[in-house]
């Protein structure tokens, strides 16, 4: 599993795309951005490669009615789960990009707090359980694991 | 014509990053002939703000070797032929001129696509621009892109910044993201070189 985190609009999917050259392999993408939500729930996927994109807005509708332990819970067992099927066969892969909200000022809404706080444990737990991780600038990639 | 080269900078609010550009670009204007220029994008939106402004401008100007302030808030190109093939151009900074072009409109067109892309070709031409008529050009930007954009105004300006930001590091000769007062190159292998002034030798 690999990891790619960033702040907004810095070219993480681009990055990702040119590092597993994208378009010369079959992948799945999911995204978050175009109005649907993604499930990160482990189901049986019909590509060797997965992308999850925009982790961040998956977990803000998530966490409107659930309890920040609670979803860590289910949150790391699906994370073993995908990690599970990563290792039952050679080549496949699964890659999470999640864009970095933790530097702005203390948001003054309860829910905003909440949905910041959750996103950081949520990179926390997904970096943990990563075999790499990349922090992107711009464009440019820095390997933290 | 020999193209200029581009050192891009960034980093959080007070975090040293102006105060890092200046240093680069006051220690390259050292050799002989060579000038030294601030484009300043900032306007003065309160009496602080101006009184800030007026400080600024006369540290500059006081100190050796002395620098030529520019004030453009928008249209950035129109500065190009004010430079020479010696010049060290500091433009001071990205987000600010973002912001002047983005909202310098009477009626509100930051909403609209086709204008979204003007404002990305008129800076990035601008940049191109100066780039071609000076020595090295060191464009000073923000971290902000970090925190939720969640209403409409915010994500529109951080997607015109990051495309922006992306456009300058991939162009850039070399990178730098200030902490705290400290350069981390991240891009480049300037940290030295330009510390020894061997840049000439490229």
């Amino acid at each position: 599993m690999h990891f790619i985190t960033g702040g907004a609009f810095n070219g993480k999917s681009q990055w990702v795309k040119d590092y597993y050259q994208l378009n010369e392999r079959p992948s799945r993408w999911f995204s978050a951005y175009f109005g649907n939500l993604i499930n990160y729930r482990f189901q049986e996927p019909d590509s060797s490669l997965i992308v999850m994109e925009g982790l961040e807005l998956l977990i803000k509708n998530e966490c409107q009615t659930i309890e920040i332990q609670e979803w860590r819970q289910s949150w790391q067992k699906e994370l073993s789960s995908w990690k599970a099927w990563e290792q039952k066969k050679n080549g496949r892969q699964v890659i999470f990009i999640g864009t970095d909200i933790s530097k702005g000022i203390v948001p003054v809404d309860p829910n905003e707090r909440k949905w910041r706080d959750l996103t950081g444990w949520a990179y926390q737990d997904l970096a943990a359980a990563c075999d790499r991780v990349d922090l992107i600038w711009y464009g440019l990639g820095t390997q933290l694991k | 014509m020999e193209k200029g080269r581009m050192i891009f900078i960034s980093g959080g609010v007070r975090s040293g990053k102006s105060s890092y550009a200046e240093k680069i670009a006051a220690k390259m204007a050292k050799q002989k002939g060579r000038s030294l220029h601030y484009i300043a994008c900032g306007h003065a939106s309160d009496e602080e703000m101006a009184l800030r402004i007026r400080h600024h401008r006369a540290e500059r100007e006081n100190s050796v070797p002395a620098w030529n302030t520019w004030e453009h808030s928008t249209n950035i190109h129109r500065l190009a032929s004010r430079f020479d093939q010696q010049g060290i151009v500091l433009l001071d900074c990205l987000t600010t001129l973002l912001n002047n072009e983005l909202f310098a409109s009477e009626e509100e067109k930051w909403n609209l696509a086709a204008f979204q892309e003007d404002v990305f070709n008129m800076i990035t031409i601008g940049i191109e621009a100066i780039l071609n008529s000076c020595k090295y050009l060191i464009i000073v930007s923000n971290e902000v892109l970090n925190a939720p954009l969640t209403d409409g105004v915010t994500f529109i300006y951080g997607k015109i910044l990051g495309k922006l930001h992306q456009w300058a590091v991939d162009k850039a000769d070399s990178a730098f993201l200030v902490e705290a007062g400290h350069a981390i190159s991240k891009k480049g292998e300037i940290a030295d070189e330009w510390n020894h002034c061997s840049w000439d030798g490229f």
